[in-house]
């Protein structure tokens, strides 16, 4: 007799041992491609922010150091796609009946949300410094932009993944003109772009859910190929988005280089701000169909590969021998390519409920929706 | 739900905030002032917290079911106040960035009297804001640690508060054994809004536009029964009646958010006051030794100027005021912060659970699934998920392993029954006839009766055959339904199989599913 379910609690972190929960966590990174690149870049990306810290520590440049901040903050970001794509690992509970597949879709909406924040962030800044533009030091600044541009090439090789460009998510050339409107010292209106921090918030948005899949176990119970087709297909979205958001993202490095050169050669002080305000509307544009997916999602709507599908199920479903009517279907998406739906039938009160329950089932897996509710509500004569 | 009153609201505090930024704006280029101009981007953000939370309420108005969109768009206010966490979240970060650049180089006011002007206007703006806004969703801003999910619950049902207790009082009672007061007014809120709402049509924008008026019609609207259940009865609930706590979660994002706008204010007031009586300012003229800015240029300049000025006559020079002025501001800051950071979190987690398809607090999972094991007629219960769509909308659905399709019709009732006093009102429950296997598919071989078996060829055929099963003698509930079944050798295997196991799979199929 097979074991139709593990206890929870061998994969739930012990809240005992702080050591073993982290090693647990590390465990669960490492085992899945994916999540080690994101783990690597991540890495990668905190290390530079930090050597800009005590770079701007020693140079005592101001503008250094808030702009390794902004690093912080975009790694922070990164670290909650990370933390997603773990969490959305964890068996389900008592409190949590579908698991913790959803951690992703809202990670990826979180960041998307950031994003956003951030583009509006460096709009400001731009507008605040075309006001009054400062004194802008550009001997590190190119320097910079270039070694960011290097670190992007970087996370393009490692995340190369030819894919159809579906979701696209921010793309961080921002120019995060910090704070310094005024301060002499290095114009950090580029030197984020430079850093090319790839914030892995796209790659974890909606379209993974979980790697290894411990969750497909409620959804494809005892369809073992389901698992590894989905885990693939979730990595796969994974990486496109990554390759996207660093694309993005090396476009703003180049961006910046230009207007550093612009700026070098020709002392177009304009060029800085005008350089932000544009690649802020780059990562807003960009941003918007990742949070559209998302936000589809999170709102139950019905998912969007199945609207031409659904209404011929409900046809095929309608025409069952004893079927009357097909009432209040509802399909939504827990996370990527996973869906569940509920619908009513009403029948009469004659007929083979078994069969109808059979036949319906078989038509809305064929359109991909495994875990179905199908309410038979016998018609009173 | 307060849908009209809310609008009024955010529309009010939108216009009054975003006229405010104007003003901001005009007198920070009036006066040149750069922190002027930050702070109206501060305000800024504020017009567009409330733009979402604006939009998030128009939006959760469609409780129409559409078809892309079958739930409506009522969890539109959860996305809003998730959306405003979040953006307050990003901007106390940014917030602290800027304390941290002022802590290593502080800079001094200019013009403080307008600055205290300005922040003062801001700082009324704001407080009216917080006195719109504390009634409806500030009430759960206020206790916002902690089951903050019940509580705007309760203030919720608080303010509903008349309509509610002509309902059933006794149903609310027999619930289930937590007898806390917290939860029973809970239940007679849920359960109130789920029975009130036959009467209602389909146009949902009526609706929701009763709100918290006149929702007491009673089972009128029976309409179509089906196993005694009116099917208008879960077709209604998904028009239904919008509950109170979802709209309060958005509120009370927007709340929090002037909240966080209003001790911005406070800062600003406080920190231009002490700085105006307090800091002595270099005079414009005249050399000037200023040791509290550490501005590389203008020490060097002034030293350098000054050198010879000190060795002859240290007293005449001023020194620019207490340095500790400077750095009230950050500090001030970081412990606004800190407040903010606070009273927010509980309003991320509280959205943030409800999107990731979380039970429901006020639900244990283990409870329901034993009543429902117990009532008579069920056999087993399988993937069970309870999930909360918005606010006190719950959505059940589960697999019902019963004997067969009358003892089905029987307990059809009964189960939707059970959860209407648990508060959920929206279930679907699919009937499983004694299969072995819990999954969606059922096979259709086992049948349990031995009359039935020859009449029927089940296992996938499509044949159609009459249901007319007779009843069977009730076995236990202990699913020792092994059943003789001559032409189904297969199937006893199975079956003793599954009998041994029953009891066991009922509990580790539950515990894989849910």
């Amino acid at each position: 007799m097979l074991p139709l379910s593990i206890k929870d609690d061998e994969y739930k972190p012990p809240r005992l041992n702080l050591l073993r929960k982290v090693s647990g966590w590390f465990r669960s990174i490492l085992s899945d491609s994916t999540s080690r690149n994101l783990f690597f870049f991540l890495l990668l990306n905190l290390s530079f922010a930090f050597v800009e810290l005590l770079y701007g520590i020693w140079s005592n440049s101001l503008g250094l150091i808030s702009d390794s901040f902004h690093m912080f903050f975009d790694c922070t970001a990164l670290l909650a796609g990370l933390a997603a794509s773990v969490i959305s690992r964890w068996r389900s509970n008592d409190t949590f009946s579908y698991g913790y597949v959803r951690a992703e879709v809202l990670a990826g909406f979180v960041n998307g949300l950031f994003l956003i924040f951030t583009a509006f962030f460096i709009f400001s800044e731009g507008i605040e410094r075309a006001l009054e533009p400062p004194d802008v030091h550009h001997d590190r600044l190119l320097s910079i932009s270039v070694l960011g541009f290097l670190v992007n090439l970087v996370g393009i090789f490692v995340f190369k993944h030819g894919g159809h460009g579906h979701s696209h998510d921010g793309g961080h050339g921002h120019s995060h003109s910090l704070f310094n409107g005024g301060i002499p010292g290095l114009n950090h209106g580029h030197s984020h772009g430079e850093h090319g921090h790839s914030h892995g918030h796209r790659p974890l948005h909606s379209h993974d859910h979980g790697h290894g899949h411990s969750h497909s176990q409620e959804h494809c119970h005892d369809d073992h190929q389901c698992d590894t087709l989905q885990a693939k297909g979730s990595n796969k979205q994974i990486l496109e988005g990554v390759f996207l958001h660093i694309v993005a993202d090396t476009l703003g490095s180049i961006g910046v280089i230009i207007s550093a050169l612009l700026m070098q050669n020709y002392g177009l002080m304009i060029a800085d701000p005008i350089c932000s305000m544009l690649i802020s509307f780059l990562i807003g544009i960009s941003v918007v169909p990742l949070l559209k997916q998302s936000i589809g999602i999170l709102m139950q709507r019905t998912p969007p590969s199945l609207d031409h599908v659904l209404p011929q199920c409900y046809q095929r479903v309608q025409h069952l021998q004893g079927v009357y009517s097909l009432i209040d279907p509802h399909f939504w998406t827990l996370c990527s390519e996973v869906y569940i739906g509920t619908v009513k039938l009403l029948v009469a009160p004659d007929a083979d409920a078994r069969w109808i329950l059979s036949q319906t089932h078989s038509i809305f897996t064929q359109a991909g929706i495994r875990q179905l509710y199908v309410q038979i509500d016998f018609a009173a004569l | 739900m307060d849908c009209e009153p809310n609008r009024a609201r955010l529309m009010c505090m939108l216009w009054l905030t975003f006229g405010f930024f104007v003003v901001e704006v005009v007198v920070s280029r009036l006066t040149s002032s750069l922190a002027m101009l930050s702070d109206s981007f501060h305000m800024l953000s504020d017009v567009i917290a409330l733009v979402v939370a604006l939009i998030a309420v128009r939006f959760a108005a469609k409780t129409q079911s559409t078809s892309k969109n079958t739930f409506g768009w009522i969890r539109a206010e959860v996305m809003g106040a998730l959306v405003n966490a979040v953006f307050l979240t990003a901007l106390c970060f940014t917030i602290v960035l800027e304390a941290i650049e002022r802590f290593s180089e502080p800079r001094e006011i200019q013009n403080a009297v307008v600055v205290i002007g300005v922040g003062a206007a801001g700082l009324l703006v704001n407080l009216l804001g917080l006195c719109m806004f504390h009634g409806s969703g500030g009430g759960g801003g206020g206790s916002a640690h902690g089951h903050s999910h019940s509580h705007s619950h309760v203030s919720g049902s608080n303010s509903s508060g008349q309509w509610l207790r002509k309902k059933k009082r006794a149903e609310a009672n027999k619930l289930s054994g937590n007898g806390s007061s917290v939860r029973d007014q809970e239940e007679i809120n849920i359960l109130v809004s789920g029975s009130a709402i036959n009467g209602v049509n389909p146009d949902k924008q009526d609706v929701f536009g009763t709100c918290r008026s006149d929702l007491l019609r009673d089972n009128s609207m029976e309409g179509l029964q089906l196993n005694g259940i009116s099917v208008l009865d879960d077709h209604h609930d998904e028009f239904g009646d919008f509950d109170d706590s979802a709209s309060q979660l958005n509120m009370r994002g927007v709340f929090l958010h002037v909240l966080g706008d209003a001790l911005g204010s406070v800062i600003v007031v406080v920190n231009a006051l002490i700085f105006y009586f307090v800091w002595n300012p270099c005079p414009e003229s005249g050399p000037c030794i200023n040791m509290c800015l550490h501005d590389h240029c203008i020490d060097r300049e002034h030293l350098n100027g000054t050198q010879s000025n000190i060795s002859q006559n240290s007293e005449n020079i001023p020194e620019a005021g207490p340095c500790w002025v400077l750095f009230l501001d950050p500090t001030l800051c970081c412990i606004m912060v800190c407040i903010l950071l606070y009273t927010t979190y509980p309003l991320l987690k509280e959205s943030a659970l409800i999107l990731l398809q979380t039970v429901p607090k006020q639900i244990d999972m283990q409870l329901i699934n034993e009543k429902l094991r117990n009532l008579e007629g069920v056999l087993a219960v399988h993937e069970l998920h309870v999930w909360q769509l918005a606010g006190s909308r719950i959505i059940a659905t589960a697999h019902i392993k019963c004997r067969d399709p009358t003892a089905y019709m029987d307990v059809a009732k009964r189960i939707k029954d059970f959860f209407h006093n648990e508060g959920i009102h929206a279930t679907t429950i699919q009937p499983e006839f004694a299969s072995v296997n819990s999954e969606s598919r059922i096979s259709l071989c086992e049948l349990p009766c031995k009359t039935q078996c020859a009449l029927k060829q089940c296992c996938g055929n499509g044949e159609k055959s009459s249901s007319d099963l007779k009843l069977e003698t009730p076995s236990t509930h202990s699913l020792e339904v092994i059943r003789e079944s001559p032409e189904h050798p297969n199937i006893r295997t199975e079956r003793s199989e599954a009998g041994s196991n029953a009891v066991k799979n009922k509990d580790t199929q539950y515990e894989s599913a849910v």
